[in-house]
């Protein structure tokens, strides 16, 4: 079944903007990511390492899955920690979006935890982009912001605590996607959120 | 709740909704067992729904070969295909023409169904990766809205009709070949003699015969505008017809079939050339079995004598001519007015860029912008942004090009400074276009199926040392082009290259080691006229090292003016042999590991995910499509009559016996007319007065079901009526399916013999 015979939201996606301790070469990524399919070491049917690099601003390395995809992106120039989904998932709106957010810190974890990144790579914490990848289920207008905007804030009093964060859309440009940008007032870590998904 | 096919209604051109209506009743009864895997194959095939690495299930990870677990392995999309592995989806763009629409829709599609990557293809193509098969006929519905068909993308038919991407801008050219390409891409699109082809067939216009843009020279068919003295001083158009031209792994040269065919002439030529290879081309060799080969074997003098005869057969048709009164009123319009350039205009990188990537226009004023995307990939965001610069600055006037680019046309040259600027905020503003920094590739082993070795990264590695030496190459090196594919097919035309490379693999120290073959010194002028020299292969991360030492020998031994081809036309293979020689030792893993992997791939190099290419598709004939079409008409019968419209239902039926009926008479005869009288005439002589019709043990005549709805002229409609010929349908095209493989049934002692020979692509 594909989310557009169910005409609801299922394809979204989770951003977290990356802190470099140093600068990180995109093509390093490539033989760890081909390691994490080996063991897969992430919740998905991991396929195939894609690259990007050679376009600016563009989806940096990805690891295609069954179900979504992880990238290392730098998509408004702005490199981050994503994974979007391109199956329909189980559950409610907010539980989706628990599902699709849980996987996007998994892959954090793997950067902030992977010996063979030396600990250059984790997430800055403070702000995290929740996308709607269908522009039927969720348009970028009115419509469709009243039916994401709860869900992001349901997800974001989960993982924060009521009060704790501010929710904002990021641009009304129709043509681009859906996107719910979380402000957080006080980063957590990896550990405390994925917990706090449990 | 409310799907793309409820929101696009009444926005898409109603033939192509019902097409992908029923495209997509094809996935449900596929997903439900009730379609044949090679037929389904090759039907998304025809929708340009194609397979990729690795959607056996298979997957090496440099140490062993993996199941990747997809749980629905019992549900396939092909014989070797499961169905839940993402594939490729290939869009045509007729002579590469891409709107400001056409690249929004692109955008998002790309975002929402694949990776936020447009890729563009060396036939002007556009392809996705990644894309699940249950997504495709969405895709394909918001395509349609922008005037897009991915129809025959793949598979064995008329693909992309592509044509020089300056064409109407051109001052070399003849005249514009434009609307002739459009057309040409209508008529045969779905043309029931394009249907029965042993493989793909390409075909190419180019505005003239000098340069070298819609290189008609390596096409199945190709038309090169020429014009001829008509009444009152007039001219009249016309073009040279070449046919039988290809690359592949062993390149043809096409042959010209006719100096001049009058412009209202091309089609029924077509059609004739069509109906030749449907008829004689190779089907069960499928390394033989494009029309180059059918052409050389026959010779020109009897494949045009073949050609003539059968074009004289042919009834007339208005869709010939119809066309021809749209021609004169094409044409394009620019957004703002020509003017020239500020003589102090722009900075340095401005210059370069200038220098490389814009080129004059015949219209006084106007010049023509290339956007260089390096490997041919365009991001969704920057897609969008081109279309808004686009809008801006030449009234949408886009074409993908060969070398995988796009040009803007009807630039106002005094408005190259601000197009620079805004091409640079978007990133697309990279100088060096159809220059040595701008590499062509193939997809090679990222994700085709056929892959050997990684085509994508040696280019993006070639890419990025030409650009950082661009500025102290010498001109001569720095106007050479290279191509690189993964494997002998040549997808990235490799032989129309100065250095150009395929992929293959060699044994040492027991492993395997990927190599590039090498392909040098083409001249591309003329369309093609002569295909590069192949020769030994280099160890694929020498390859850099390899066009650094030719190049500097070239340059160290070049004789005056002494042009790259013409160069290696005078060394030849032992000149370069030396080099392949020094370069060709491979020493032990002990010693250097690195040439055991691929460029961008840690993997320890290994062939075993080369898996069954789809390029060939199945060789599935009109007669199985139109059982198979028989067969969905009744299931759309069934829903009618669920729905309650049982008049509507009990038509459909009848229209599917019709069309079983008129797939086996297409099967001896496509020259009847297409009315169902005739058809059920036809069929009654041919199938069941000879009794061939019925299974000599069955007792129920089958036949008599389609003769008594046929005969029913006052019919009364009733939902008992309609649910009789429901199930009569069903039995009737069953039989249909039956009489069919009877008929095409090889005899007992043929599964002794030869098995064909390996195909090229295997
Ligand atoms: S040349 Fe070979 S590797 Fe490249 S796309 Fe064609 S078949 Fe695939």
């Amino acid at each position: 079944m594909s989310s557009h015979q169910t005409g609801e939201l299922h394809k979204i996606g989770v951003k977290w903007p990356a802190r470099e301790q140093a600068p990180l070469d995109l093509l390093d990524l490539i033989p760890i990511y081909h390691r994490w399919i080996s063991e897969a070491a992430l919740p998905d049917l991991l396929i195939d390492v894609a690259e990007y690099t050679h376009v600016p601003h563009g989806p940096g390395v990805l690891i295609i899955a069954f179900e979504g995809n992880y990238a290392y992106d730098e998509t408004g120039g702005e490199r981050g920690v994503v994974y979007y989904s391109k199956q329909p998932l189980a559950g409610d709106l907010a539980q989706r979006l628990a599902a699709v957010a849980r996987k996007s810190l998994l892959a954090g974890q793997r950067f902030e935890q992977d010996a063979a990144l030396g600990g250059k790579v984790g997430l800055a914490g403070d702000r995290l982009e929740v996308f709607s990848n269908d522009r039927l289920a969720g348009p970028n207008d009115a419509v469709g912001w009243a039916l994401l905007e709860p869900a992001v804030t349901a997800l974001a009093t989960r993982l924060f605590g009521a009060g704790k964060f501010r929710v904002e859309r990021a641009s009304p440009d129709p043509r681009e996607r859906l996107t719910a940008i979380v402000h957080v007032d006080r980063p957590e870590t990896i550990d405390t959120l994925l917990s706090r998904l449990a | 709740m409310m799907s793309w096919s409820d929101k696009l209604a009444g926005r898409m051109p109603e033939t192509l909704a019902r097409e992908i209506d029923q495209y997509q009743q094809q996935i449900e009864l596929k997903k439900q067992g009730k379609v044949d895997d090679k037929l389904f194959q090759e039907a998304r095939l025809r929708r340009g729904s194609y397979g990729q690495r690795y959607d056996n299930g298979q997957r090496h990870d440099g140490i062993a070969q993996r199941d990747l677990p997809f749980q629905r392995k019992e549900l396939r999309k092909g014989p070797e295909t499961l169905w839940d592995a993402p594939g490729m989806q290939r869009i045509k763009l007729t002579f590469g023409g891409f709107t400001p629409e056409q690249m929004e829709v692109h955008a998002d599609i790309a975002e929402e169904y694949s990776d936020a990557i447009v890729h563009i293809t060396t036939r002007q193509d556009t392809q996705l990766h990644y894309v699940h098969i249950e997504d495709t006929p969405d895709l394909m519905r918001r395509l349609a809205t922008v005037g897009i068909t991915s129809r025959e993308a793949c598979g064995n038919s008329v693909r992309n009709v592509t044509a020089c991407p300056k064409a109407g801008c051109c001052g070399g050219e003849v005249f514009d070949v434009s609307p002739y390409a459009i057309a040409c891409a209508r008529f045969l699109m779905g043309h029931r003699d394009a249907q029965d082809f042993g493989r793909k067939f390409k075909v190419a216009f180019s505005g003239c015969p000098d340069q070298g843009c819609a290189y008609t020279g390596f096409h199945d068919l190709g038309f090169v505008a020429a014009t001829r003295p008509g009444p009152e001083g007039t001219l009249r158009r016309g073009f040279a017809v070449y046919v039988g031209g290809g690359l592949g792994p062993v390149p043809y040269q096409a042959s010209l079939l006719a100096e001049f065919v009058p412009e209202d002439e091309i089609f029924p030529v077509s059609q004739a050339i069509c109906r030749i290879y449907g008829r004689h081309g190779e089907k069960k060799n499928r390394g033989r079995a494009r029309i180059k080969f059918l052409v050389a074997a026959w010779g020109i003098e009897k494949f045009r004598a073949e050609v003539e005869a059968e074009r004289r057969k042919i009834p007339q048709d208005d869709a010939w001519t119809s066309w021809l009164d749209d021609v004169p009123a094409w044409s394009e319009q620019p957004s703002r007015p020509g003017a020239a350039l500020a003589a102090d205009a722009g900075d340095a990188a401005f210059r370069d860029w200038r220098a490389t990537n814009v080129k004059p226009q015949k219209h006084n004023g106007y010049v023509i912008a290339t956007v260089k995307l390096p490997l041919g990939d365009i991001t969704s965001w920057q897609l969008r942004q081109l279309a808004d610069i686009s809008r801006k600055f030449n009234n949408g006037h886009c074409r993908t090009t060969v070398e995988q680019n796009i040009v803007m046309r009807w630039v106002s040259e005094g408005d190259l400074p601000e197009l620079y600027r805004e091409l640079q905020r978007v990133g697309l503003a990279a100088s060096g276009a159809n220059t040595i920094e701008d590499v062509v590739s193939c997809p090679g082993t990222d994700t085709c199926k056929l892959g050997i070795a990684s085509s994508r990264g040696l280019a993006a590695t070639l890419s990025e040392i030409m650009k950082q030496r661009a500025a102290s190459l010498d001109p001569a090196v720095r106007a050479l082009r290279i191509h690189t594919s993964g494997c002998f097919n040549s997808c990235s035309q490799h032989q129309i290259a100065d250095l150009g490379f395929y992929g293959v693999s060699r044994k040492v120290d027991n492993a395997t080691v990927p190599h590039f073959r090498v392909v040098l010194g083409a001249r591309r002028d003329h369309n093609a006229r002569e295909f590069g020299q192949t020769f030994g292969p280099v160890p694929s991360k020498r390859v850099p090292e390899f066009i650094d030492r030719l190049t500097e020998q070239f340059l160290a031994e070049r004789q005056g003016d002494e042009s790259f081809p013409d160069y290696i036309q005078r060394i030849g293979k032992k000149g370069v042999k030396p080099l392949l020689d020094e370069l060709g030792q491979v020493p032990p893993r002990s010693i250097d590991r690195t040439l055991y992997s691929d460029w961008r791939d840690p993997r320890e190099f290994n062939i075993s995910d080369i898996g069954i290419g789809e390029c060939a598709g199945a060789v599935v004939s009109t007669t199985e499509f139109d059982l198979q079409a028989a067969e969905q008409m009744h299931y759309e019968a069934q829903v009618h009559l669920d729905e309650g419209d049982f008049r509507k239902a009990d038509d459909t039926a009848y229209a599917a016996m019709v069309l079983a009926a008129k797939g086996l008479v297409y099967h001896e005869n496509q020259d009847v007319p297409i009315q169902p009288d005739t058809i059920v005439a036809e069929f009654r002589v041919r199938y069941h007065d000879s009794g061939r019709f019925h299974d000599p043990k069955a007792p129920t005549k089958f036949a008599e079901y389609l003769f008594r709805r046929h005969d029913d002229r006052d019919r009364t409609y009733s939902v008992e009526a309609a649910r009789r010929v429901l199930e009569e349908t069903q039995h009737f095209v069953e039989a249909a399916y039956s009489c069919y493989a009877r008929i095409t049934e090889r005899p007992a002692n043929a599964a002794t013999e030869t098995a064909p020979a390996a195909t090229e692509n295997a």
